[in-house]
């Protein structure tokens, strides 16, 4: 199993289509994935729990994958929240 | 076991598994045999096709102009729909807990909920709201009519006492008669249509049962007592069996009634009695004819508005309307109170029996404004539009005018004139022209205090129970915190009662008493002893007090009210008639205890 924790970047936290896109990505890897935030774990691949995590900017998030493509699944979420989930810092 | 008290709306028992309609949240609860877990998962999966169908199309035309951001959520909502917590959740629930899918997705969401309220992040707990949007529409994908809901409890698999916060007329109009024994309802009153549907199915009726959605969980055990205006949450069985028996007695009553074989409504020392019927709508003249009512005391004429305006009901159609009245009624007569109704109504606002809100500034619309013959008479052309129609219908059979809330002689002269004004009118167009008895509403105090000046201008009294009460003892029974002030028994009422009594006899004048007063078995005994012989109420209320009529000598009532205008409070007018006729004011525990307001709230 394999875990780094990163910051949410992105203006807005972690809302709704954050997660969508969050949880796209971790359901295309077979490894589990799961998702830290304080003192809650939620399952990765689940759009609910990703929002009951209520990431705000700046709040740290550590991020475990867990199976045969877990390096591929854990750098393509670091990324996606590093990007700030591809949003541009003022809405397109 | 405990019970909640409301206002008796619908009479009859019955008591089963409660089934809840949160009308404001469009859900529906109620358990589910083992038998119905596949095909409530079933019904949830349906409502989830559809509901991902929709979403899919959603994203699709955003995707298509552009809307980028909102195309996006929208896939966003369709993970959320297949999300573990959500619909897999909800479907282990059904299977689990063996409850509806409506209640099923209610359960996974207010699961969701809870965990999302801990966190402190306000702007993220206002994200719950995408979540709350798909749970809305798989509800809404569950009703098989989505417009209106009306079809909420096609799906019950077993007869239900419907437990609701509200009952839409549209609603109570589908209410399948097999599959709904009886309703609990928070709001409403005894003039809301849903009420006056629910006498119509026969199903018994209790409504404004404050927190009645809050105290019954779906499947718990409950009795509705549509004659004392109670409910009782997880009766006993010895609550039931005497329920039952009550019912029993109450049929048995009825089929009686309709076998004919009731019998003359005659005292046991030979006075004759006079029961009328109370009616809204002319279809209840069956009912009343088949309950042994001896005319119609009270048809509320404001019902036949059903939300036009007063200008679009014009003479021609009422006229066909009353005369078909009357001719049913024959030989008995008919007996038309004028529009009741306020100023909103009267321009087709909310239909008769309706709560109406508060009207322009400086202007009010509650019951104390400008309503009933106020409004009649500012209105002369409406009112005499009416009259003309009544004296019209009057050539038919025997029709009598109730003028509604009068305080002063002079709006009865007024409305005298009126009366006359469209006799001419009538004879003009060469029409017979029969005189009609025009009758005043006692239910205000100032026309109860002057009985004898009205008995000069009116041909007959009625007394309105339920305004009296509530004016003379200035209580506001929408106002739940003092409700339980409504007093029928109230000396001031005996002794109100009886002044009228006194005056209209003087004056030559006949008195009914006409309200839900009168349904009541100690209220009947003293109206009776206070001299009343003529008396208006529901037509299932009837055969009771038929029948309680024919086992009472006048001459004790007569003893019984003498005292009780002596006693102090109505406890002690209550404990009174407990001791002196149990067999009809029986003491409390059994379910038929008149229920005693004071003091008990």
């Amino acid at each position: 199993m394999l875990t780094r924790t990163v910051p949410v970047k992105n203006a807005l936290g972690i809302h709704a289509r954050a997660a969508a896109r969050f949880v796209h990505i971790a359901g295309g890897f077979l490894s589990r994935v799961s998702v830290t935030c304080g003192a809650r774990t939620v399952d990765g691949k689940s759009i609910l729990g990703i929002l009951l995590l209520a990431a705000a900017r700046g709040i740290p998030v550590t991020i475990s994958a867990d199976g045969s493509d877990e390096v591929e699944a854990l750098d393509a979420l670091c990324r996606l929240v590093e990007s700030g989930f591809g949003e541009e810092p003022c809405s397109d | 076991m405990f019970r909640l008290t409301g206002i008796a709306v619908s009479p009859g028992l019955s008591w089963g598994p409660a089934a809840l309609l949160l009308q404001r949240h469009l859900a529906i609860r109620y358990a589910i045999a083992p038998g119905r877990v596949e095909r409530e998962t079933a019904r949830l999966d349906e409502a989830r096709e559809a509901t991902a169908h929709q979403l899919r199309a959603i994203h699709a035309r955003f995707s298509q102009t552009g809307g980028r951001d909102l195309a996006a959520l929208f896939e966003a909502q369709l993970l959320m729909l297949d999300d573990q917590m959500l619909v897999p959740r909800a479907r282990s629930i059904i299977a689990g807990d063996r409850v509806n899918a409506e209640w099923a997705i209610d359960r996974a969401f207010d699961e969701f909920c809870a965990v999302f309220v801990e966190v402190g992040d306000a702007y993220l707990r206002e994200r719950r709201g995408d979540v709350a949007d798909v749970v809305g529409r798989l509800r809404r994908n569950l009703l098989p009519v989505s417009a209106g809901g009306g079809r909420l409890l096609v799906e019950l698999d077993a007869p239900a006492i419907l437990v609701a916060d509200e009952l839409a007329p549209s609603v109570a109009a589908q209410l399948d008669r097999t599959l709904i024994l009886g309703l609990a309802i928070e709001t409403g009153s005894r003039t809301h249509h849903s009420a006056i549907l629910a006498r119509s199915l026969g199903l018994p009726a209790v409504a404004g049962v404050g927190g009645a959605t809050r105290h019954v969980r779906p499947g718990t055990l409950v009795l509705v007592d549509g004659y004392a205006g109670e409910v009782v949450i997880d009766p006993s069985p010895a609550v039931i069996d005497e329920a039952r028996e009550r019912r029993i007695r109450h049929e048995s009553r009825l089929a009686a009634v309709r076998a004919g074989q009731h019998g003359p409504a005659v005292s046991a020392d030979g006075v004759a009695i006079r029961f009328q019927a109370n009616i809204e709508r002319p279809e209840e003249i069956e009912v009343a004819r088949t309950a042994g009512a001896e005319g119609v005391g009270l048809f509320r004429s404001e019902f036949l508005l059903g939300g036009r305006s007063l200008d679009e009901f014009g003479e021609e159609p009422q006229f066909r309307i009353y005369r078909d009245l009357i001719e049913r009624m024959a030989p008995y007569p008919v007996t038309v109170r004028t529009f009741d109704i306020d100023e909103s109504q009267a321009s087709g606002g909310p239909e008769a029996g309706q709560e109406t809100g508060a009207g322009p500034v400086g202007l009010s619309s509650g019951p104390l404004g400008l309503r009933a013959i106020r409004l009649s008479l500012r209105r002369r052309d409406v009112l005499e539009t009416q009259l003309r129609a009544l004296v019209r219908a009057g050539r038919h059979g025997a029709v009598r005018v109730l003028l509604p809330f009068v305080s002063a002689v002079e709006e009865v002269r007024e409305a005298r004139a009126a009366l006359e004004s469209a006799r001419r009118a009538v004879r003009g167009d060469g029409g017979e022209s029969p005189e009609i008895p025009l009758g005043v509403m006692i239910e205000v105090p100032s026309a109860a205090l002057t009985v004898d000046l009205l008995a000069e201008e009116a041909d007959f009294f009625s007394i309105g129970t339920n305004d009296l009460i509530q004016y003379c003892l200035a209580v506001d029974r929408t106002d739940g915190r003092v409700a339980g002030l409504f007093d029928p028994l109230h000396p001031a009422i005996l002794r109100v009662v009886r002044h009228v009594i006194r005056m209209a006899r003087r004056g030559g004048r006949s008195v009914a008493v006409c309200g839900e007063m009168a349904a009541d078995a100690g209220a009947l005994l003293l109206l009776l002893g206070l001299g009343v012989t003529e008396f208006s109420m529901s037509p299932a209320s009837i055969p009771a007090a038929r029948e309680l009529v024919q086992q009472v000598r006048l001459a004790d009532l007569r003893r019984a009210a003498a005292r009780a205008l002596r006693l102090p409070t109505s406890r002690d007018i209550n404990r009174m008639l407990m001791d002196e006729f149990p067999v009809f004011v029986p003491r409390p525990g059994g379910l038929n205890g008149r229920p005693h307001r004071e003091g008990e709230r």
